[in-house]
């Protein structure tokens, strides 16, 4: 019996479902598997992780700054295993217009990803979290506050990206007064 | 009768932390709760990736100042995992033994508050006394109260001496007999019972529909348990109950949290009797490869999750952080509803929250590269010039 024979399994599952719809899928080592999908299927493939494949625990989602495309990672697990399932939305198109290969060249805001509160209703401040801190529209996120950042933080402003300065929100910081 | 709505906090609500929740009532009554984070949010991921491994360590050993090591040793097993670095069975041992410790220093801590906001001072004060044990316990071993510093890459900092054993196995000893009292007392004394029962319920379902971790999923009857799932370090050596209780109220969180913490006694005692010899860390360059690894640790609030990625040099590209508290948040409108405004101090509670560890992250001064740390009459400077602005003169007073 091979020693990764469960990963194997899950992975031949996943890539029968969704097929040319994700890309990347490695077994990392015991217990641990990454793929990419396509951002359009993220919300079928999170439904199938949780309701299918009883990986019901949407530990986190973490966002990630890879230069060209902002990404969220979603660590879904049945408590055993962890499968994070990267979806890529580009950082901005240079158009500025809507982005390629929506429906009925319907407009959508780059960067943005749909939400997954419908299928894991406690992830709430996870997605306000990328909102927040990397700039990516959630849509179908009802409106709310700002969660982690401060209400008055600068608007359009978002640290975790890897451009982001400490001076960009806070030019004169205060701690020069005291000199 | 027409209802009232009314914020509780973001001053301390329940525990010493800042946290905001928007109730509206119907009468004494609880009809709708929502809850209001992000008023402790330090920018400690941002930090992070300004750092150095090594010293990310000693910050993000601050992201909570209870579950220090649970949060330091998540994130660290996620950097020796980039470098596969396989650390001795000595220094997993110690991890565990201060994890465990740490548990026991953490659910004491809780029973003192729950005791304190079901109005029954006397078991709080009890409960913090014989905490004095643990937190001594934890400064024989790493030399101080609450940042302990144990880790550090490749194993840990400090071995455990003969003399070292004999001590803890002594303390460990007084602590499980106080823990059984306890676990006596909050099961039959009326006052707890009368206070908890039926109080802040949270059914199985939804606790896993609303991804509940720790003991607030365990009082619901959810047998999640990371250290049970996924056994890292020696757990997979270590013979212990994982607790759950099915009443999924507050009573059942008392339970689980007292039941736990003898099993922590057992588990402290065998790894005692177990420790290995041999080296207590090894080298680890500190230029960490590229690389990307999540992992999880169950914290004495529940599951607590790390995402770490490197880039070939020494500082991380990435590190993400959720802690416990975070996941069990989306429930505690849940238990609120349908309740009463009494209880709502004690069922904030009932969820061990953590607001920092939840909030995380920043602005840790990078501005301060060029100022520095502040002398202590700088910060008083600034202390009576920002309250000289709001009409307050502290000028005139005099330290010791």
């Amino acid at each position: 019996m091979s020693e990764l024979e469960l990963e194997e399994r899950f992975k031949k599952r996943l890539e029968e479902k969704f097929g040319g719809d994700i890309t990347e899928l490695t077994i990392q080592r015991r217990r641990r598997l990454w793929l990419t999908v396509k951002p359009e299927r993220l919300v079928d493939m999170m439904r199938f992780l949780c309701s299918e494949m009883e990986f019901n625990h949407l530990a986190t989602i973490t966002g990630m700054d890879l230069g060209e495309n902002l990404a969220a990672f979603y660590h879904a697990t049945d408590q055993h295993n962890i499968i994070t399932v990267r979806a890529l939305t580009p950082r901005a198109n240079p158009a500025g217009r809507s982005a390629p290969g929506t429906d009925c060249g319907e407009s959508r805001p780059v960067p943005s990803l749909p939400t997954v509160r419908d299928v894991f209703p406690g992830t709430e401040s996870y997605e306000r979290e990328l909102e927040d801190l990397f700039g990516i529209k959630i849509e179908g996120l009802p409106p709310g506050r700002h969660y982690p950042l401060p209400d008055d933080f600068p608007p359009g402003q978002h640290p975790l990206r890897k451009d982001w300065k400490l001076t960009d929100a806070y030019p004169e910081p205060a701690v020069k007064e005291a000199k | 009768m027409s209802k009232i709505s009314i914020p509780l906090g973001p001053q301390h609500p329940g525990l010493k932390e800042p946290i905001n929740f928007g109730l509206v009532l119907e009468g004494e009554q609880i009809d709708k709760a929502t809850v209001n984070l992000g008023y402790n949010h330090r920018g400690v991921e941002k930090a992070a990736e300004e750092r150095t491994y090594i010293q990310d360590i000693y910050l993000i050993e601050r992201v909570c100042g209870i579950c220090s090591h649970s949060h330091v040793t998540c994130y660290i097993t996620c950097v020796e995992e980039i470098a596969k670095a396989e650390i001795p069975e000595r220094a997993k041992a110690i991890r565990v033994l201060v994890g465990e410790l740490e548990r026991i220093h953490s659910h004491l801590l809780w029973l003192g508050i729950a005791a304190y906001e079901i109005g029954f001072d006397t078991l709080f004060m009890y409960v913090w006394r014989d905490r004095e044990h643990v937190l001594d316990c934890l400064e024989l071993v790493g030399g101080n109260r609450v940042h302990y510093s144990i880790n550090t890459l490749g194993g840990v900092r400090r071995d455990i001496t003969p003399e070292i054993k004999a001590e803890l196995l002594k303390r460990i000893d007084i602590l499980e007999a106080r823990t059984k009292y306890y676990t006596t007392l909050a099961t039959e004394e009326t006052t707890v019972l009368v206070r908890t029962q039926n109080v802040g319920m949270l059914p199985r379902d939804l606790a896993i529909k609303l991804g509940a971790c720790g003991p607030t999923a365990r009082a619901s009857g959810v047998a999640r348990d990371v250290r049970k799932d996924e056994p890292y370090l020696i757990y997979d050596k270590l013979d212990f109950k994982l607790i759950t209780h099915d009443t999924c109220d507050v009573f059942g969180r008392v339970v689980v949290r007292v039941l736990e913490t003898v099993e922590s006694c057992k588990i402290i005692r065998q790894v005692l009797n177990y420790l290995p010899e041999g080296p207590i860390s090894i080298k680890v360059p500190w230029k960490i490869p590229a690389g990307e690894a999540v992992n999880r640790y169950e914290a004495p609030r529940g599951e607590d999750i790390h995402y770490v990625k490197g880039n070939g040099t020494d500082k991380p590209e990435r590190v993400k952080v959720r802690a416990p508290t975070l996941a069990n948040y989306h429930a505690v409108p849940h238990m609120l509803e349908g309740g009463w405004l009494a209880d709502v101090p004690l069922v904030i509670a009932a969820i061990d929250p953590c607001m920092s560890c939840s909030d995380r992250a920043l602005i840790t001064d990078r501005a301060a590269a060029t100022s520095a740390v502040w002398s202590w009459e700088q910060m008083r400077r600034n202390g009576i010039e920002f309250y000289k602005r709001r009409g307050v003169d502290f000028s005139k007073v005099t330290l010791k």
